[in-house]
């Protein structure tokens, strides 16, 4: 078995140990927080006897062994239940929902990536100079504010004062692209409407970026930080006696062992950011899973819940495979050290 | 560094382009845009919050509606009604046809009445005492009650009619006969005689509708094309969005010093009242609530006035007006407008004197539901102005779903909880029976406990009057007891405010003669009139 193989393997047993823990905790987390969960989907009008027949209907008469149980052989059948909140399958829900809040995150890692990096490179080739200065700057400011005020702050500056970008929505209420894969921008280019492609860029540019900027500023500062140090290293004072050029000393020499630690945060950060999307979501009302996750928390959907919280540990666990395995390619140590004995 | 800031400013142009293209930017004018909180409930058997009213009373019709400008009920679907003893009788017009072509017969109304109560599900226990309903013939339906139900036909704007072989046609699964009485179907699409067709909907999102042609009535050429109502956006977008002119009407639940912000940039103010009203409920069963003197002493030390303006969205908008008593102003027994409730501390300290409870006894306690902020203020408000009886109290933030739990038994209930009730028929009996009659203590609207045999026998004689000005006189009781035993503070009677552009002409809103008094139906768009 190859080295890479072996590193799947083993991430993926423990990410499925995983998954079912979190199951197991967030099923009893569900049922033990405040309010009857019957009541609250049915609403302040329901009467006591409709509310004990969704109990019944739920299993909430039952012991929480039994219920989980029912909820393990639903899931085996790829059954999550129905949301109380939608009354919809909770399946359905998350395919709806899901390709969006993705969308958005993913938009947001290629910023995160594409702006972020490159900051850190120009930080570092110019230590200690204007251009240093002005990204640590820009890096701290995107680090210290969270997300949610980002999103108001580039809603006012570019939507409102500046009515450059749109305020809300996925499309433009214009456009009717028929879902495919359920990310738009690629629905629309399948669709091979290329203004219907622009138009939904366009409305994803606001609330991603507002969503990466943390992660910008954090992989800046990383990339920065990890640089300087590289810089110090005797390959690099290898390198510039044989007359390289800076800029692919900097580029070629000095980035890339400087990109591991910085591989490895903005993996989680990439993977933070399902959970960071909310309040971006809903400045932006952006009709994703994050939206919906606290949606259904706030109404105590139980099904919703559990779901929602499997799909995105899911997620997050994926997450981390990938930035394992993009690791070891970049890093060979790390291929070498699961071969066996 | 040089080639970042070209990448830039490409960037910024290419922005600056594509909003110009933007088609948003050069909508169609009559498309109407609203919002409302998540989810829309689009199956009229589980209709209840606002959002479900709404597609509900646009995408279906019902047998009755409110008289606009005043109280009573018009024909609709049907042509005219009679009653006998418990039996309600309607003819109905045979000119109805549903969205998908199907004649509206009386099969479809027993039907929708069947369906209703074999969901069980949003307000179908308005339809529990109805034994049954069958079809005389093809445009003739009669309802048979278990006993005398006066607001009965008051009910049945909350009965939509659903077209049975549209319904029969998409059965899901489900166990017997019925299967899943298209439960999953109806989620997802429309299936009534509406003016309103639904050509997209995702509970979470959005729903669009578009005009139906075939309506019977006919809809306006200035009635919206295309509406889009779209879930739980945030007060900050709401406000950017009707800035910019991307959105038409706001929901009632942003904040006040958002809609006066609004109003004050030139958008029009609609209002929805008659309803409903804010509540402060005492606890009868615990000390010192249980004596009608505290209970009477709290009521007159409330500073109504001061709660009033509280909620003021601009000199001459509130979210609410003085309230008269127990009733709203408006409804069956309700006192005149000019007999509005005030603070009276004199009184008030005469009546804790004789209460059997001494202030230096006792400490209130003030809940509010953790989830309407605007309730913290009023339980501030009430802390100091009881301080001024010399009674302590100290105030509890209760989640909802903690407080509904907690009213289940009333020695976990708060001395105080604050609630606004509304009556979903917009009758007298769906605001009062489940908040003051001896039987329905214990739930969210009922956490005063009251047992008092002659409010029972009021709430029972208003709903068995046999016309009326027999129900009114029931009520006028009814209010005045309630005054006399101080059940709860009668805050204010409730109105709705929602800020909107000026694209938009909603006669039911703005013009008391054309308001229906029935939350939600105000949005009836086929009475609105686009102007751009």
């Amino acid at each position: 078995m190859s080295p890479v193989v072996r590193l799947l393997t083993k991430r993926l047993g423990t990410s499925l140990i995983v998954l079912v823990g979190v199951s197991m905790l967030i099923f009893a987390i569900a049922r033990v927080i405040p309010g009857d969960p019957a009541r609250i989907a049915l609403g302040p009008n329901a009467t006591p006897e409709q509310v004990e027949n969704l109990r019944l209907a739920l299993h909430l008469d039952r012991n929480i062994a039994v219920q989980y149980g029912y909820f393990i052989a639903d899931l085996a059948r790829g059954d999550l239940g129905v949301s109380l909140y939608t009354n919809r399958p909770v399946t359905t829900d998350i395919a709806q929902f899901l390709p969006a809040t993705l969308e958005l995150i993913i938009v947001a890692g290629i910023m995160m990536i594409g702006i972020g990096l490159p900051l850190g490179i120009v930080s570092a080739r110019y230590r200690g100079r204007a251009a240093d200065n002005l990204v640590r700057l820009v890096s701290l400011l995107g680090v210290s504010a969270p997300s949610f005020v980002w999103a108001v702050i580039l809603m006012l500056l570019f939507a409102f004062f500046l009515p450059l970008f749109p305020i809300a929505g996925r499309i433009s209420d214009s456009y009717t692209i028929a879902p495919v894969t359920g990310f738009l921008l690629v629905d629309t280019l399948v669709a091979g409407n290329f203004r219907a492609f622009s138009n939904a860029a366009w409305h994803i540019v606001l609330p991603a970026f507002a969503l990466a900027l943390s992660g910008i500023g954090q992989a800046a500062r990383l990339t920065r930080a990890n640089m300087v140090e590289t810089y110090d290293k005797p390959f690099i004072e290898m390198a510039r006696s044989y007359g390289f050029a800076d800029r692919r000393i900097a580029n070629r020499f000095a980035f890339r062992p400087s990109l591991i630690p910085s591989l490895t945060i903005i993996g989680l950060d990439f993977a933070a950011m399902l959970g960071n999307a909310f309040l971006v979501e809903a400045v932006f009302a952006w009709p994703g899973l994050s939206r919906y996750g606290v949606a259904v928390i706030l109404r105590k959907d139980l099904n919703a819940i559990v779901g929602t919280v499997l799909i995105i540990s899911a997620t997050f666990l994926i997450m981390n495979i990938i930035v394992d395995l993009l690791i070891a390619f970049i890093n060979p140590r790390i291929r070498y050290s699961q071969r066996p004995a | 560094m040089k080639r970042i800031t070209t990448t830039m400013a490409a960037a910024a142009v290419t922005a600056t382009a594509l909003s110009v293209i933007d088609p948003a930017a050069a909508l169609a004018g009559g498309v109407l845009r609203l919002d409302e909180v998540a989810v829309g409930e689009l199956d009229p058997g589980k209709a209840s919050d606002y959002a479900d009213s709404i597609l509900m009373f646009n995408v279906y019709d019902t047998l009755v509606l409110p008289k606009q400008g005043g109280p009573g009920h018009v024909s609709h679907l049907a042509e005219s009604w009679e009653s006998e003893g418990n039996s309600y009788t309607f003819k109905l017009r045979s000119d109805v046809k549903f969205q998908s072509g199907n004649p509206m017969t009386a099969e479809d109304v027993v039907f929708s009445l069947d369906r209703m109560k074999a969901l069980g599900a949003g307000l179908s226990y308005l339809f529990a005492g109805v034994e049954n309903a069958e079809a005389l013939d093809e445009h003739t339906v009669r309802f048979n009650l278990k006993q005398p139900y006066a607001p009965f036909v008051a009910s049945l704007v909350r009965l939509p009619i659903v077209d049975k072989k549209t319904v029969m046609a998409n059965l899901g699964d489900g166990d017997g006969e019925m299967k899943d009485w298209g439960q999953a179907y109806l989620s997802a699409n429309g299936a009534g005689t509406g003016a309103y067709k639904v050509t997209a909907h995702n509970p979470q999102e959005e729903t669009v509708m578009e005009k139906n042609a075939g309506y019977f009535l006919g809809v306006a050429d200035a009635a919206p094309d295309t509406v889009r109502l779209r879930y739980g956006l945030e007060a900050a977008t709401v406000r950017t969005l009707i800035a910019q002119g991307e959105h038409d009407i706001s929901s009632q639940w942003l904040p006040p010093e958002v809609i006066k912000a609004l109003a004050a940039g030139g958008a029009q103010l609609l209002t929805e009242s008659g309803t409903g009203a804010f509540y402060v409920k005492m606890n009868t069963t615990k000390a010192p609530m249980d004596d009608v003197h505290c209970r009477l002493a709290f009521s007159l030390a409330f500073d109504y006035e001061a709660a009033v303006k509280m909620i003021a969205v601009t000199d001459d908008i509130s979210q609410g007006s003085a309230a008269t008593g127990a009733i709203p102003v408006g409804m069956f027994g309700a006192n005149s407008p000019d007999q509005i409730l005030k603070r009276d501390l004199d009184a008030a300290k005469a009546h804790l004197a004789e209460c059997k409870y001494k202030p230096e006894d006792f400490t209130l306690e003030l809940s509010w539901i953790a989830e309407v902020p605007l309730e913290e203020r009023f339980a501030l408000l009430m802390q100091a102005n009881f301080a001024e009886l010399g009674v302590k109290s100290e105030i509890k933030k209760l989640p909802w779903a903690l407080f509904a739990e907690q009213v289940s038994k009333p020695e976990n209930t708060p001395h105080i909880s604050q609630l606004f009730v509304n009556a979903v028929t917009g009758d007298p009996d769906t605001l009062l029976y489940g908040q003051y009659h001896s039987t329905t203590a214990g739930t969210w609207q009922s956490p005063e406990y009251l047992n008092d045999a002659e409010v029972d026998q009021y709430l029972e004689a208003g709903r068995t009057a046999a016309d009326d000005a027999g129900r009114q006189a029931a009520y006028a009781a009814l209010n005045k007891r309630l005054m006399e035993i101080a059940a709860s503070v009668y805050g204010y009677d409730r109105q709705s405010v929602f800020a909107a552009s000026n694209r938009v002409k909603v006669p039911a809103m703005s013009d008391p003669s054309k308001a229906f008094g029935l939350d939600g139906m105000g949005f009836s768009f086929r009475l609105m009139e686009m102007t751009e």
